[in-house]
């Protein structure tokens, strides 16, 4: 029996597989640290809801406030979705006749829930407390991005452990004077140029500098503090 | 104090090959010099239990059990392919929805949990609850301490495994018809008919558990009126119809007896388990625990006093100072012997008294270095002068197992000692519900006589505990039509004579009202909608009863509404309104309690009674048949919480077996795990032996209610073996009985030896370790305490604290939480274990598991004999044990993924998404409390029996599985944690954070720092599951920044001492010092160790000084090179030499 010979001609494929065996490894690792990454996978969630609503035409363009609907924000972990029972409130004279409303409102007659399917969603070893952050000038606009310009609501921040972190390691960037929680545009106006615009920045740091002082702002990074 | 270990040799002969769990039958009964013990075991130290004791996990831990290594390398493989598809799937969380409320009630926001008050009712006497509700879920109960009927916010461990009860899988679902499906409406239909047949009720009968409702007693009235010739019998199997008739024959009509604990400053118990599986025993445990706190200046410091006579070990005679282990059999001479010696007739020399003068208590060293032996009749007469000299203050009980006239007896004493009134009060009880026994056997003649055609069974399970010589089963066939109605499958409910199964409301599911101990009437308000559909049924019984009674309105709310407007009497609506809505609120209407009185005993009959009694056999084996503190009457044997909890006393989980004391067993050639044939005249079961210290001589003890089948659910089935037919109506509570051995085993789960502190080197002798455990569970008496506050610093010498490693920096920390556990009042009753395995999603494991020390309990209750011989050790000390929180933690350093680590507080911080389970934190952690999930206990049935590695069931608690409504219990504040994950005490963890959110929330919104103060959060805000479920308020848990917390207080008492804190871990659970009050003149440290006892005075300063003094220049060497003769050091005195001095107070 002959031993078997690679031929001749597959010398040339060595410097190909030299090639391929050190790039792989590479591609893997930024594969997996890429495409596994939340901001690959969790960012732009935009699943359908059974209700077509629009958070644009009601939080931007008619001004509501975001507690008007999600109420428990302030006294809660959890900022609720809001009951049936809220929608109906305007809907019994807002256009009662659009069939957009049909599933509220045969919910409101029959008192069984609308289905909404969750968008941001933190592991269930992870508490997160609404009411914490609220109250001591983290505003909606954070964690959520501008729900106001949103026709459909998509996961804007990738919600991940690391980006938690950024924030509870310099929580500066992030705060506002409490009663601007839910206002979404508050910050650096557009278009100011110059002296303007420092003086603008110089005002707007001192009053992120002046919530952090009020409420004896010192995130912890400790490990209970979300999870337990 | 500790220095009697004169004797310091292990007997050869126990030196066998046997493995742990095993105890040796050659057991010397005279074994002598173990301060400390946990086990048998551990006193004669088997081989078995140094293997044992050395290992990290138990034999077999890391064992695959039933898988040979191919079969194991198979199934990795079809693991690492589905690990694949597991990548494949690395993606987004699966879709999951939002379903909000239609229209949500005013005050309620999803995700915070709120309290209800509530009540639950367990043999006719109901406990206050508040159930924590988390969207509608009750999920978590505690005791309702605004209620006069509960004294604390305990609820007890079997009330809070009515929680899990309610979820239970295997809750009758489905109403049957002769075994066919039936339904709701055509039930109804039926029973309409039915009960209108009966016209006047004649041959109808309705039998049912106990209950004190005022709308149940409407509900009573109204059925002997309508149905005036029908019968309606209430059967408890645990009941207290001795006590009843007891004072009866006192006082002339039954009374219940009510004991005022806070005010006895002496209390003789006569085999009452006061503390323990009595009745009341939470309340009882408060007011025990008001008299032992020892809060004030230590050399005014003053204690009750208990002495204890019984039969089997008990709670409450661990926490006695002074016991007596007695036949149950004797107690009613003893009782005739106290009488006697009140009245000044005692001889002295009656025939119970020279068995006492031959029983030796205690032993100890006397002044001239020989043993002096404290006999059994020394501290009886201690009693009886202890008794006089505190005549109404002091209290005489009698255990609900003692015969009447013991009772009788023991009323009669209390009235001559003017304790009535004063330390004991009585209550009329109705003579209808006097008999339980009379009750059901004049049930059971009616039936068997033919006359009744119809029977309803609510809530009971006659066919499995009705006394075994009344045959209920065989009465049940000839009854036409018997309707069950229950929550549970019974052996009632599947006997083939029961035509109607129906599925009943389990209290948390139902309206009603009913009374605490005090008789406060106590509001049942339903906390979720019937499990069950109501198609099949879901009602309670009062609104079925209603129903029968043809009572309108017949729901449950309005029922127990009109009742309280009925009690009111007619005040307007508004008012009435407010009223019921307050009492609802609450959970009770006020100054409702019963009416307590103290009439006058009636001597005469008192002493004919006990004058009649028959004399004792001696030397036949008793047997005492106890009722159990986790699955009482065999009600809660389907639920795992209770099943898997060790029991206080014997340790023992998922069984029952038969207590004995070494001395019976090794008569009988009896060793621990033995089967054994126990028969009485008529009739004999099988059950397995427990050898157990601390037994009367020639007494045995086994509890109710196990032994039960498939139809009781998976977890009963199997556990435990059936005591019942041999509980007939002439021996209730005690019975001659004789043993023989099978020449089977059994296995048997016990815990008593896990979690023990060995030696740190096999090469370290037994003394070291003997040197060691003084330390660990750190004891005296009140007159140490008096004389020298810090006693307990003497027993241990801290040689070094420096530290192997760089130690966490927790400077400037806002918080330091700590916890304080106060031996004195720990009585080891367990409650804080089952309210923390509700409280933190802990798993059940199952038989098997336990076996092979996988039990997940974060807190595990200890329990030391101490000093004494196997059959009487001096003592019992219980020591719960959870994480200690360590400022300077042994796990953390070895975790190679930082899944333990401090946070800033001084928590040490178990993190379970980074733990990748290599089990390093475990073996490094000297106090054994760390817990891995060896499986994915909360997804797998509890696994009695071994089968095989992979019995799990992924499918277990979701919504196809088979338990979808486990889950429901889960606390939604604290991750459930799934296979591979290390887990410990969190300090409650989930309240801490909660708390901080809400009060630094208050603060912001009071405009935060312009109000020129910092947040804080007021003492007592956090509870922890534990503390909050203490009824002797033994755990504190607060801030240590704070001064005047309790547990700031706690940790500057002199009491205070660190567990293990010669390994300078630095723990934030601290332990304060247990003290007795042991009797006064003779007691056992003064009166062998009088000039020794002074001698302490010259070395606390000394040890205590050296617990701080890191550089001095002492050789350490000393503390591993005793010589032993302690003997010699007993008697040293104070002006020895320095390093005699240290040895002395480490030993």
């Amino acid at each position: 029996m002959s031993r078997f010979l690679f031929p001749r001609w597959s010398n040339a494929l060595l410097p190909l597989l030299a090639v391929v065996g050190g790039i792989t490894p590479l591609y893997v690792v930024f594969f997996v640290a890429y495409g596994f990454s939340p901001k690959t996978l969790e960012v732009g969630y935009q699943p359908k809801q059974p209700v077509p609503f629009s958070h644009a035409l009601h939080a931007g363009e008619l001004g509501m406030d975001c507690r008007y609907c999600h109420n428990t924000v302030e006294r809660a972990n959890h900022a609720a979705i809001p009951a049936t029972q809220t929608c109906m409130n305007c809907h019994t004279l807002v256009k009662p006749e659009s069939p957009k409303l049909e599933q509220v409102q045969a919910s409101y007659e029959n008192g069984m829930p609308i289905e909404w399917i969750k968008i941001h969603h933190v592991a269930d070893y992870a508490y997160f407390s609404h009411q914490a952050h609220v109250n001591r000038g983290v505003g909606c606009v954070s964690c959520h991005g501008r729900i106001d310009q949103m026709e459909e609501v998509y996961q804007s921040k990738p919600l991940s452990m690391g980006w938690c972190l950024e924030c509870h390691r310099n929580p500066e960037p992030n705060l506002r004077p409490v009663d601007e929680i839910t206002n979404m545009s508050w910050g650096l106006a557009l278009g100011l140029q110059g002296e303007e615009l420092k003086a603008e920045k110089t005002r707007l740091a001192e009053q992120r500098a002046e919530v952090l002082n009020l409420y004896h702002i010192n995130p912890s990074e400790n490990c209970s503090t979300c999870h337990r | 104090m500790e220095c009697r270990v004169d004797d310091h040799k292990v007997t050869t002969e126990s030196k066998t090959t046997e493995p742990a769990g095993r105890t040796s039958s050659s057991l010397s009964p005279s074994l002598k010099g173990r301060e400390l013990w946990r086990s048998l075991e551990d006193l004669a130290q088997t081989e078995g239990f140094a293997d044992f004791s050395e290992r990290e996990f138990q034999e077999g831990a890391q064992v695959l059990e039933g898988d040979d290594r191919r079969h194991f390398m198979k199934i990795m493989g079809a693991g690492f392919a589905l690990a694949g598809l597991g990548a494949a799937s690395c993606r987004r969380l699966p879709e999951t929805k939002i379903a909000p409320y239609a229209q949500r009630p005013a005050d309620r926001d999803p995700g915070v949990a709120v309290e209800y008050a509530s009540a639950c009712e367990i043999g006719g006497s109901a406990t206050p609850v508040l159930v924590k509700s988390y969207d509608g879920r009750p999920i978590y109960l505690r005791g309702n301490g605004a209620n006069p009927g509960l004294t604390s916010n305990a609820c007890g461990s079997m009330v809070q495994g009515t929680v899990l009860q309610l979820y239970d899988p295997q809750r009758l679902r489905v109403l049957t018809r002769k075994a066919a499906d039936s339904d709701w409406a055509r039930f109804s239909a039926w029973m309409k008919d039915r009960v209108a047949g009966h016209q006047d009720g004649s041959g109808m009968a309705v039998l049912s558990g106990a209950s004190s409702g005022p709308s149940m007693e409407r509900v009573k009235a109204r059925f002997s009126t309508t149905l005036p010739k029908a019968a309606w019998a209430e059967w408890e199997p645990i009941n207290d119809d001795s006590v009843l008739s007891g004072t009866r024959t006192a006082f002339g009509s039954p009374h219940q007896v009510v004991p005022q604990i806070e005010e006895a400053d002496i209390i003789v118990s006569l085999d009452a388990d006061f503390l323990g599986t009595g009745s009341n025993s939470t309340n009882n445990g408060h007011h025990w625990a008001q008299r032992r706190r020892l809060a004030g200046k230590p050399e005014d410091a003053t204690m009750s006093r208990v002495y204890q006579f019984e039969s089997m070990l008990s709670v409450t005679g661990m926490a006695a100072d002074e016991r007596v282990a007695l036949r149950s059999g004797s107690i009613p001479e003893l009782a005739s012997a106290m009488l006697a010696r009140l009245s000044g007739t005692g001889s002295g020399s009656t025939a119970i008294e020279k068995r006492l003068s031959s029983a030796v208590n205690r032993t100890f060293a006397g002044p001239d270095g020989k043993d002096v032996d404290l006999t059994d009749l020394e501290v009886f007469e201690e009693a009886m002068k202890d008794l006089e000299s505190h005549r109404g203050s002091c209290l005489v009980l009698a255990g609900a197992g003692q015969p009447p006239e013991v009772h009788a007896a023991v009323a009669l004493i209390n009235q001559r000692l003017g304790n009535a009134g004063k330390t004991v009060s009585y209550r009329p009880i109705s003579e209808r519900s006097a008999s339980r026994l009379e009750a059901i056997t004049s049930l059971t003649q009616a039936m068997n006589a033919g006359s009744i055609k119809t029977l309803f069974i609510f809530d009971s399970n006659p066919c499995y505990d009705a006394p075994a010589d009344l045959e209920f089963a065989k009465a049940l066939a000839k009854v036409d039509e018997v309707v069950f109605v229950g929550t549970h499958s019974s052996e009632t409910s599947v006997s083939p004579s029961v035509t109607w199964v129906v599925p009943g409301a389990h209290y948390l599911e139902s309206w009603g009202d009913t009374r605490a101990f005090d008789g406060t009437i106590t509001l049942v308000q339903p906390l979720i909608y019937p499990m069950v559909d109501t198609s099949q049924g879901g009602r309670s019984m009062l609104e079925l009863m209603a129903m029968m009674v043809d009572m309108t309105p017949d729901t449950g709310l309005e029922i127990v509404r009109e009742t309280s407007a009925e009690r009111k009497g007619a005040a307007d609506d508004y008012a009435f309104e407010r009223a019921w809505r307050k009492a609802l609120s609450r959970g009770f209407e006020p100054d409702t309690q019963f009416e307590l009185s103290a009439p006058k005993v009636d001597q005469s009959k008192v002493m004919a009674a006990l004058n009649a009694l028959p004399a004792v056999d001696e030397s036949a084996v008793e047997l005492t048949i106890c009722h159990d503190s986790k699955v009482y009457d065999g009600r809660f044997s389907n639920v795992g919480w209770m099943q898997e909890l060790p029991d206080p006393v014997s340790k023992l989980t998922w069984d029952n077996a038969l207590y004995l004391g070494p001395q019976l067993a090794s008569d009988n050639e009896l060793s621990h795990g033995d089967m054994v044939t126990m028969s009485t005249g008529d009739g004999s079961i099988d059950t397995v032996v427990m050898v157990m210290p601390g037994m009367a001589e020639n007494s045995c003890s086994m509890t109710i209610g196990y032994g039960r089948g498939a139809e009781a659910g998976v977890i009963a089935d199997g556990a435990g073996f059936n005591l019942y037919p041999l509980r007939t109506s002439k021996a209730m509570h005690l019975r001659k009985v004789s043993l023989k051995k099978t020449g089977d085993t059994y296995p048997l789960a016990t815990t008593q030896d896990h979690g023990i502190y060995g030696s740190l080197d096999p090469t370290v002798p037994e003394e070291g370790i003997q040197q060691r455990l003084p330390t660990i569970v750190r004891e005296g008496s009140l007159e140490m305490y008096r004389e020298n506050p810090s006693f307990n610093k003497s027993t241990a010498h801290i040689a070094h604290s420096l530290s192997l490693w760089e130690e966490t920096n927790l400077d400037g920390a806002k918080f330091r939480w700590a916890m304080s556990i106060d031996l004195t009042t720990c009585i080891g009753c367990s409650e804080c274990v089952v309210a923390c395995q509700a409280e933190n999603n802990i798993p059940v494991v199952g038989k098997d598991q336990v076996i092979r020390g996988r039990e997940m309990h974060w807190l595990r209750i200890d329990r030391y004999f101490k000093g004494g011989t196997a059959s009487r050790p001096d003592q019992v000390v219980a020591q719960p044990v959870c994480c200690v929180h360590c400022e300077n933690a042994p796990c953390e350093q070895v975790c190679p993924v930082a899944a333990t680590v401090h946070d800033k507080d001084g928590l040490n911080v178990m993190v379970y998404n980074r733990c990748i389970g290599t089990r390093y934190c475990s073996n490094n952690c000297p106090y054994k409390v760390r817990r891995f999930n060896w499986f994915d206990y909360q997804r797998r049935e509890p696994v009695r029996e071994q089968e095989g590695l992979f019995a799990v069931k992924p499918q277990y608690y979701t919504s196809q599985g088979p338990n979808e409504w486990r889950r429901m219990q889960f606390n939604p504040d604290v991750t459930v944690r799934s296979r591979g994950v290390m887990e410990k005490c969190s300090f409650c963890a989930q309240n801490i954070a909660a708390a901080k959110i809400k009060y630094k929330n208050e603060w912001a919104r009071a405009g935060g720092g312009a109000t020129g103060k910092d947040w804080t959060i007021p003492d007592g805000a956090i509870k922890c599951a534990c503390e909050e479920a203490c009824s002797t308020g033994a755990i504190s848990f607060g801030d240590l920044n704070d001064p005047k917390s309790r547990v700031s207080k706690a940790f500057a008492s002199a009491r205070t001492y660190d567990l293990l804190g010669e390994l300078n871990t630095k723990p934030r659970l601290k332990y304060l010092t247990r003290v007795t009050n042991p009797m006064s003149d003779r007691a056992i440290y003064v009166k062998g160790h009088h000039g020794h006892g002074h001698g302490h005075g010259d070395h606390d300063s000394h040890g205590h000084d050296h617990g701080h003094d890191h550089g001095h220049d002492h050789d350490h060497d000393h503390d591993h090179d005793h010589d032993h003769d302690h003997g010699a050091s007993s008697s040293h005195s104070s002006a020895a030499s320095d390093v005699e001095n240290i040895k002395e107070a480490s030993s």
